[in-house]
Parts: structure tokens; sequence; C-alpha cells
């Protein structure tokens, strides 16, 4: 008797071979046979017509909080992803001393638009170390976690408020070093670190404050169990991010370990620059070093209200600093006063050509109803003003709680995307999940790379994507026995079906602590989740209580 | 092991790097004025780095700065 067997089905197993037609037995968590399996089973999943495939890794999230109060890091469980990697971007909740809690709450407000009022009512601050912070979100955790330690926070841990403007003295990066070691000890799967970002007053994050001695000694002790360093380039200059990335080849090389740059986008205005970065990976990974660039499946569509910041504006100091500083009612003063107003106008003049394209998606008030899922381009037609006037009118009139999509706002060159994706020397993820809440969905990513990119624009096979974000993802990260239906393997499973796999349309939803919303896609065609055996969601049946796992597991 | 084609020449600076420091190391045929302003205009990312309490520039170099020491290639 077997605990679980998935019958008839079409076994892509997550190693890009051509599929297959089998049965998948699991018993005590693991895959034993695959095959004809006659005996019987104490749950059998019919999967005709469906494909049983490896569990998605997704190796960029910031699933960090959320982990503290939804331990399925919902709806990314119900898409089949069954590992994340939370901790990018050198931001993770650990190890944090609870003098530093606000300092880190503001980074991820303003890094990762995570809403302030989730933090002050879904956390309750019982951890300070690593350790400490995995045995917190043990308790419920039904999808894998392979979490990353953030530099800005090591830093803050051992040089206190001096971490936000300066080098570390030798004693210090000794301390960072030790501190590293016991988080990795405690199951951390890396390092991540930051080059471009900016915390909540809108100076650098404490990882920018390092030299370049400081992270080499982290990179050795990286080395030291042959863990990753995940970094954020200067994403926004070809120049930038192929210095970046030559620095991180050396780390690769010198220490023996993975690294990957996230995030690379391609718009049909910097092709050439892409290719430059890569064309200068593969000249890497010639030369030994292992550099693997992320990229998202999806293109940028960005929502926003003016009632919180929004990275959309951050190009543009007068609008971004009324949104990140301005109280409620002065920036409905800012927007009342005619000079202002006007200065405001003339500052976002670069983006004249967008304010018609963007859609009035979401108002608070009856009287403006009638206008959701319009263009501002129309409504400036009905209301005889001018788009950004429109705009700005509506924000008024709703009490900033108007909010407009800014859609295909770039990575949107299917094409271009394609190609790059399918790159055996590219990394797909960069997904954000659980971040930018009020920005966008960042759940969603696999089945838009299902459905549109190996359905619809055929840019791969379903053999060579579903490789992409389990076998190679399990690869890359050195996660043991999971990525791969094989015998003895870990039984993370995910059951869909090829023809309708998809994300759905994106709905702002209230389910974030503090009554708060977030956009999220609800999945389409995935029929059942396994975490180790065990349905971890179905569509019959829900969220279930599986049992979710820190990963790579505990160090060699 | 593969070689590696020629791209654009960066430092990331040492302790004690400023603007002066920089030039007088890596240009060091050039009056050191001249070197400043033209490393300047090769790093606006560094350069015109805006502090957005203020609007205008103003951050000293970082020590995690990548600084370039050419102007960008020309393209093939």
């Amino acid at each position: 008797m077997y605990d679980l067997v998935i019958r008839n089905g079409r076994v892509v197993d997550g190693s890009g071979l051509p599929a297959y037609r089998a049965d998948v037995a699991v018993k005590d968590g693991r895959i034993v046979r695959i095959g004809h399996v006659a005996e019987d089973a104490l749950r059998v999943v019919d999967a005709s017509g469906k494909v049983v495939a490896p569990g998605f890794i997704d190796p960029h999230t910031h699933f960090d909080a959320q982990l503290l109060w939804d331990g399925c890091a919902k709806p990314a469980l119900s898409h089949g992803v069954t590992t994340i990697v939370p901790g990018n971007c050198s931001l993770s909740l650990a190890p944090l001393r609870a003098e530093h809690r606000m300092k880190l709450v503001g980074m991820f407000n303003q890094i990762e638009e995570m809403p302030l009022k989730a933090f002050r009512e879904g956390v309750v601050w019982d951890w300070e170390t690593f350790a400490e912070y995995i045995a917190r979100i043990r308790k419920g955790l039904a999808i894998n976690v392979a979490p990353l330690v953030g530099h800005s926070v090591l830093r803050l841990w051992v040089m206190g408020d001096a971490a936000m403007d300066r080098t570390a003295t030798a004693d210090e990066i000794a301390g960072m070093q030790a501190v590293l070691r016991e988080c990795l000890d405690a199951g951390a799967a890396g390092l991540s670190t930051s080059y471009v970002d900016m915390d909540e007053r809108l100076l650098p994050v404490p990882s920018r404050h390092a030299d370049p001695s400081e992270v080499d000694a982290l990179a050795a002790v990286l080395g030291e169990y042959g863990r990753m360093l995940q970094i954020v380039p200067e994403f926004y200059d070809a120049d930038l991010t192929i210095a970046r990335l030559d620095q991180l080849a050396d780390l690769s090389i010198r220490h023996s370990i993975p690294t990957t740059f996230s995030p690379l986008f391609v718009n049909a205005d910097n092709i050439e620059a892409v290719n430059r970065v890569m064309k200068r990976v593969d000249e890497q990974f010639d030369r030994g070093a292992r550099v693997w660039p992320q990229v998202q499946t999806r293109p940028i569509d960005i929502s926003f209200c003016f009632a919180v910041p929004s990275l959309l504006f951050i190009r543009f100091p007068g609008w971004y600093r009324i949104m990140r500083f301005g109280a409620h009612e002065e920036i409905l003063a800012a927007f009342r006063d005619a000079d202002n107003r006007a200065k405001l106008i003339a500052e976002a003049a670069p983006l004249a050509g967008l304010w018609p394209r963007l859609v009035l998606r979401h108002v608070k008030f009856d009287a403006n109803r009638a206008l959701v899922g319009k263009t501002l381009g129309e409504i400036a037609e009905l209301r005889g003003v001018s788009p950004v006037d429109a705009m700005i009118d509506l924000s008024l009139e709703e009490d900033l709680d108007a909010h407009f999509l800014a859609a295909g706002m770039g990575h949107n060159d299917d094409a271009q995307v394609g190609r790059l994706l399918a790159h055996p020397r590219v990394h797909v993820g960069a997904s954000d999940g659980g971040a930018h809440i009020l920005s966008f969905s960042t759940y969603g990513d696999t089945g838009y790379l299902l459905g549109h990119f190996v359905r619809d624009v055929k840019a791969m096979t379903l053999e060579a994507a579903v490789k992409k974000v389990t076998s190679d993802t399990a690869a890359i990260w050195g996660i043991p026995e999971r990525g791969l239906l094989q015998p003895g393997y870990v039984a993370d499973i995910v059951v869909f079906d090829p023809e309708t796999i998809d994300r759905s349309v994106e709905d702002f939803v209230g389910d974030v602590p503090g009554d708060g919303f977030r956009y999220v896609r609800a999945s389409s065609g995935v029929d059942a989740v396994f975490v180790g055996g065990a349905l971890a969601w179905s569509t019959d049946e829900g969220y279930q209580p599986a049992q979710g796992e820190i990963l790579p597991g505990l160090a060699a | 092991m593969g070689e590696l084609s020629r791209v654009r020449r960066s430092i990331l600076p040492t302790p004690g790097d400023g603007w002066n420091e920089i030039a007088r190391r890596e240009l060091p045929d050039v009056a050191e004025a001249d070197a400043v302003s033209r490393l300047q205009s090769w790093n606006l990312h560094v350069y015109m780095r805006a502090t957005m309490r203020t609007g205008g520039p103003g951050n000293p170099i970082l020590p995690s700065d990548v600084i370039f020491v050419e102007p960008p290639l020309a393209t093939a």
C-alpha cells in the first residue's frame, strides 16, 4: 500500500527529456516508483490528460514576513510552487536585534513596498537570531523555504547603527563571518546583497557601505558551505551590470560558489544592452564562474494610487518626495495647489506619453464608478481636461483612493523575453513573490511561463520550461533530492493541465494583516500540489496541512 | 578557460578614495582638476546621485560603488 499514487499522467520529470505516460507512487514522503503501478494507495489521483511534474522552485521572493502569518505563502503554493527563496536583496528578517526591527520594517516598506500596518498587526516579534526565526516560521509551514541572509541585516546585527554609514573594521568583518556561519548552520541557503537599494530615508542601505574586502570575506564563508551569493546590480545600465557580474565572477571562482544577479529586463530599446550582458555571462561561464542572471517571465504592469509611494515615480523627486514623506492631507494639498500642481506636471513630462494609456481600475466612491475600466485619455476627453489633470482630479475626488494601471511598461517583447528565458545560462526567476503587493501581483509567473511562453508563443518546449523551474533551479542552488521526478527523490509534485495552466486576472484582495489589500493572481489549470508527498493544495480541497522543510538542509 | 573580451574599464574604490584620489591614481597623466571632471562625467550614477530629501547631488562615493575610469566604449 502506497501513500499516494498519481495515475495515467504525462510525466514531465524535470530533466528536460521528453514526457512519457506513467504512474507515480509515493511512500513516506518520497517517490518510490515511476511506471505501471498496480498496487493501491491511501490517496489515488487520476491525472489522465494532465502533466505530472516536480514542484516549481521560485528563487527570488520576499515572503519573509508573510511566512509569519501564512505558512503556505498564498497563493504561490496553489500555482505549483513548492519551494521559495526569501531573503533577497540584502533584506531578511533575521538575524535582527529588537532595536533594529523598525529600521528593517522601514527598509522593507521602501524597497519591497510592504505595508507598515501589515508588520504592525501581522507580526509577533519573538525571535532575534536566524535559528530562532527558522524555528518561528517552521510552525505551520506548508511550503519549502530556502532562506537567504540579508547582508544589510547582518551588518546591522554586528555594527549597530554604524552599519548605515561606514565600512566595517577587521574585527567587525570577522564578527559578520561568525554570524553568517551561525546562519548557514541554522539552514540559510546563502547571502544576499544590494548595490542599488535605498532605505526608508532614501539613503543607501547598509550593504552599500561595505567595501569589496567585506564582501570577499563573506563570500569566503559561503565557500566553506558551497552556498549562494545573490546580488541586485545597477540593472538599469549595461556597463554597470557587466562590472558587477565581473565582480561576482571573481568571487565565484575564488571561493567556488554559485552566484546570481537579478533582475535582468529586456525592452525594445535595450536589446543590444541585454545582448552585451549575456555575452559577458557566457564569457564568465566559459572562464569557470557561475553567474546566473535571473529573468522574470511576466511583463511589467504597475498599479498605483497616490496614498502610498509607487516606484513608478521614483525618477521624479517632486512626486516621490511627497508620496514618500507627505501625510495624506499634505498630498491632497500638494495636488490642490495650482502652482505646485503645474510644477509636478512639468517634472513628469517624460511620462506625457504614458498618462493617456493609464487605466482607472478602482475607485472608492460611486460617482466615478462608471469610469472604471476607461483610460485616462478617454476620461480626459469626457471631462475636457488633459489626461494628467484627469488623474490628479480623480485622486482628489477619491481621497487618493483612485487606482491606476500602467500596463505593458516593459519586458513585454515576447520574442526577446522568450529568447532570454530559453537561454541555457538564464535562471528563470526574479518573481519578487510577496513584495510590491500594492503595485502588481508577484504570483503566477510559472503559470505565465507554461501558458504564455510554452503554449501560446512556443518559445520553448514544455519539458524545457519545466526543467528551468525545477531541476535547473535545484542544481543552481544546491538543493538536493528535489526538482526531479525520480525514485528516491522527495515527492514535491504538481499536477496541471497543459492546455489551461496560466495565471488568472489580477485581483485586488483584502487578505493582508491590518485590513490591508494586495494584488494577486489565482492559479489556473493547476489541479493538485504535493509537498513531501502530502497534499498541500488542490482545486477540490484548497489548502491542506502539508509540512514544508527548510532547504537545502543542514550544512554538510 | 575562455577569454574575456574588453569591456569598459572600472575600479572598486579603496579605503579613503574620493574623486581626487582616484583621479591621481587612475589618470596620472591628466591634470588633476581635469581628471576629476572627467571621472565625474563618466560616473553620473555616483556624481549625480540625488539625495531625495534635498533633490540635488551630493552623495559621496560609497565603498561599494563601481567607478568607471574611461568613457563608454564605442559600439561595434
